[in-house]
């Protein structure tokens, strides 16, 4: 579904360049629950980005569905992150004087939706979420979990076939992680494939599969310590247990 | 519609976010637009064209028959009677009339206070060259004298307090003159047929008699006269008629390209033929502006009005780059809601549509705070400018540009913060 090859992004200043991607292969396929792990800095993000199409690339390519994104005007790419993708960000990112429904229905505005359509979806979102009877509300007025509850739901609405999700329970105590983790396996189960970007290795274990981003590379085989902030690749770790 | 709704009620919750710099860039603005529009106001109708399908039809000519060398590079501004007669003389103008005005005092019979009045002495023609309204009755088959007048409408109900007057007499200097037309209330704005006395921003005539019976009664020009020899022009229906008193303003209508360079052949032969008979030792210098032209050619447009132009013109550029300022920290504070609405599907081009409503937002807002502003910039133009308050009223086209002008400046103001917000990066403004 999803196939990166030799993707590369630098980020220039007038200074100093850095080479955030260097050449990351990658190929996720329909209905997988991937988690992005690596130390801080490491680039699974600015991949995630890369994948949602917040951030452009400098080299390689990116194909969806066998079809190559290089080259694709904003039309397209606002298209394809408006019809195929969902996202949650950390900060939940609700805008604060929209009532939830307004927020939720917020994508389906862009797709020229009919009303009745986008209530029907909104509503249908909301269910899931389990917060149907505060669609008036405002973000304010929900606690953290909810919130990211209601970015769920609006990322949800769409019916996207992709969910990225960067680090969505960074915000949350573990209660309400538990709580939009299950949230997100009950999504996947339902067909959708997840890209998840999280420190925790406990929610990474509950993915269908791990991948680990060191220094803009992937590391498949590496073994990540999030309590050390470090990592030693399986050939380090050999020559450790041999020593 | 529904969409559009939706943009509009966005933008309102936006100015609700931050209600005092939206508020501030909206006074800015309508500051910077009333006072231009104030002064666009006499600018407009100072040089509107009042007869724009024949303005470049009708001519003003202007010959050097002095009887003694004169200077400067443009020739007398009025003519004598016996040069207009020349003039008049030529079959080659659709239509031709000289023209003074006066001062006069009118009255119904001698019982009765006179009235003071402005005169306008003229010939037939003039009242189709200048496309003056009739209500009642018809203007003199010629222009041989008669005690006939044609008066205004204003001036027939202040007299008789009704309009159709037409037969009825009235006294001029105790002389009986007959109605033979009434005018509607029409004004000329501005007044072209007098820009050579510069006196084209003043009310309309409500009276207007024959020429040859102004010249009986001995009525000197009350704006321009010039006596170029010794003859005493007291007894101006006779002297007058015959010496080098310039008085007349003398407009003819010149249809075709044809007919104005065969005029101004006509010009050039009588010119030469009146050097050679010693009737004037200067050398020729004819000239033949047309209405359209007029006031530039005399000089006549207002130096004050001018200034006040340039000077609000700067005033709203500098009310229109604080108000970008303004517009532009106040997109950059919503950059993140730009971001997050990209994120979501919206393409830049849906976000520019969510900028039109906004433009037409503050241009409504604009409007209607300027307009205030802008009447009360003209009235202190008219306190500045008594002369002037003619050109003070608006009228459809004009408050039509208010509101262009308002669109421009508001899309000004709104349009480039709004690609700046749109092109920010997306990933950073939506982690912070």
């Amino acid at each position: 579904m999803l196939e990166l090859s030799n993707i590369t992004k630098i980020f220039r200043t007038e200074l100093i360049e850095t080479h955030a991607l260097r050449g990351i292969n990658l190929t996720v396929n329909e209905g997988e629950f991937v988690a992005l792990t690596g130390p801080s800095g490491s680039g699974k993000s600015t991949l995630l980005n890369v994948l949602g199409t917040l951030e452009s690339f400098d080299g390689g390519d990116y194909k969806l569905d066998g079809t190559s994104i290089k080259g694709w005007s904003d039309r397209q790419l606002s298209n394809l992150r408006n019809e195929k993708i969902g996202f949650i960000f950390q900060g939940f990112n609700l805008i604060k004087d929209y009532s939830l429904f307004d927020n939720i229905e917020l994508p389906l505005r862009y797709r020229g939706m009919a009303a009745s359509e986008r209530k029907r979806r909104v509503d249908q979102a909301l269910e899931l979420v389990g917060l149907a009877a505060r669609k008036d509300y405002h973000p304010s007025q929900l606690s953290g979990g909810q919130q990211q509850r209601v970015a769920i739901a609006r990322a949800i609405a769409g019916q996207p076939r992709i969910l990225l999700a960067d680090e969505p329970t960074g915000n949350l105590d573990s209660l309400m992680a538990r709580q939009v983790m299950e949230l997100l396996e009950q999504i996947n189960a339902q067909g959708c494939t997840i890209l998840m970007v999280t420190h925790d290795p406990d929610q990474a274990r509950r993915a269908s599969r791990q991948v680990q981003i060191v220094d803009g590379l992937l590391n498949d085989a590496a073994l990540y310590d999030p309590l050390q902030q470090s990592v030693r690749t399986n050939t380090q770790s050999q020559q450790a247990d041999v020593a | 519609m529904e969409q559009f709704l939706y943009y509009l009620k966005a933008s309102l919750i936006s100015i609700r976010r931050a209600p005092l710099p939206y508020l501030i860039t909206v006074l800015i603005l309508s500051l910077g637009l009333g006072m231009f529009f104030a002064n666009a106001t006499f600018y407009y109708q100072l040089n509107r064209d009042p007869l724009p399908h024949k303005s470049a039809q009708l001519f003003f000519p202007q010959m050097n028959l002095v009887p003694f060398v004169a200077g400067g590079s443009k020739p007398i501004q009025v003519l004598s009677y016996s040069n207009v007669q020349k003039l008049a003389a030529s079959s080659i103008p659709t239509a031709q009339a000289a023209m003074y005005s006066t001062d006069s005092y009118v009255r119904l019979d001698a019982s009765q206070p006179a009235l003071p009045v402005k005169l306008r002495a003229t010939q037939r023609d003039f009242f189709s060259m200048f496309d003056v309204p009739l209500l009642h009755g018809a203007i003199w088959p010629d222009n041989s004298a008669r005690d006939e007048v044609v008066i205004g409408q204003l001036l027939a109900e202040k007299l008789f307090g009704h309009s159709d007057v037409v037969g009825k007499t009235l006294l001029i200097d105790d002389r009986i003159f007959t109605i033979s037309a009434v005018v509607v209330r029409w004004q000329m704005l501005p007044r072209l047929y007098d820009a050579n006395n510069r006196n084209h921003t003043s009310e309309t005539e409500q009276l207007f008699m024959p020429l040859e019976t102004a010249y009986d009664m001995n009525y000197m020009s009350a704006t321009m006269s010039r006596t170029l020899d010794d003859t005493d022009y007291r007894q101006l229906s006779t002297q007058g008629r015959t010496g080098a008193l310039h008085q007349l303003q003398f407009w003819v209508q010149l249809d075709t390209p044809a007919q104005q360079q065969a005029y101004r052949d006509f010009m050039l032969q009588l010119a030469q033929s009146e050097k050679a008979a010693g009737r004037h030792p200067s050398a020729v210098n004819n000239q033949l502006p047309a209405m359209r032209d007029i006031v530039q050619y005399f000089a006549a447009d207002s130096g004050d009005i001018k200034a006040y132009a340039l000077v609000t013109l700067l005033f709203l550029l500098v009310c229109l780059f604080n108000a970008s300022h303004l517009s532009l920290n106040r997109y950059l504070s919503n950059q993140y809601e730009f971001s997050l609405r990209r994120a979501l599907g919206a393409s830049r081009w849906q976000l520019q549509q969510q900028m039109w409503v906004d433009v037409l937002l503050l241009t409504a807002i604009t409007v209607l705070l300027s307009l205030p502003i802008a009447l009360a910039g003209i009235s202190l133009m008219n306190y500045l400018w008594p002369d002037h308050v003619l050109f003070s009223q608006w009228d459809l086209s004009l408050l039509l540009t208010l509101v262009l002008l308002a669109l421009g400046c508001s899309y000004v103001v709104t349009l480039y913060p709004a690609i700046r917000a749109s092109f920010g990066g997306l990933n950073q403004q939506l982690k912070e």
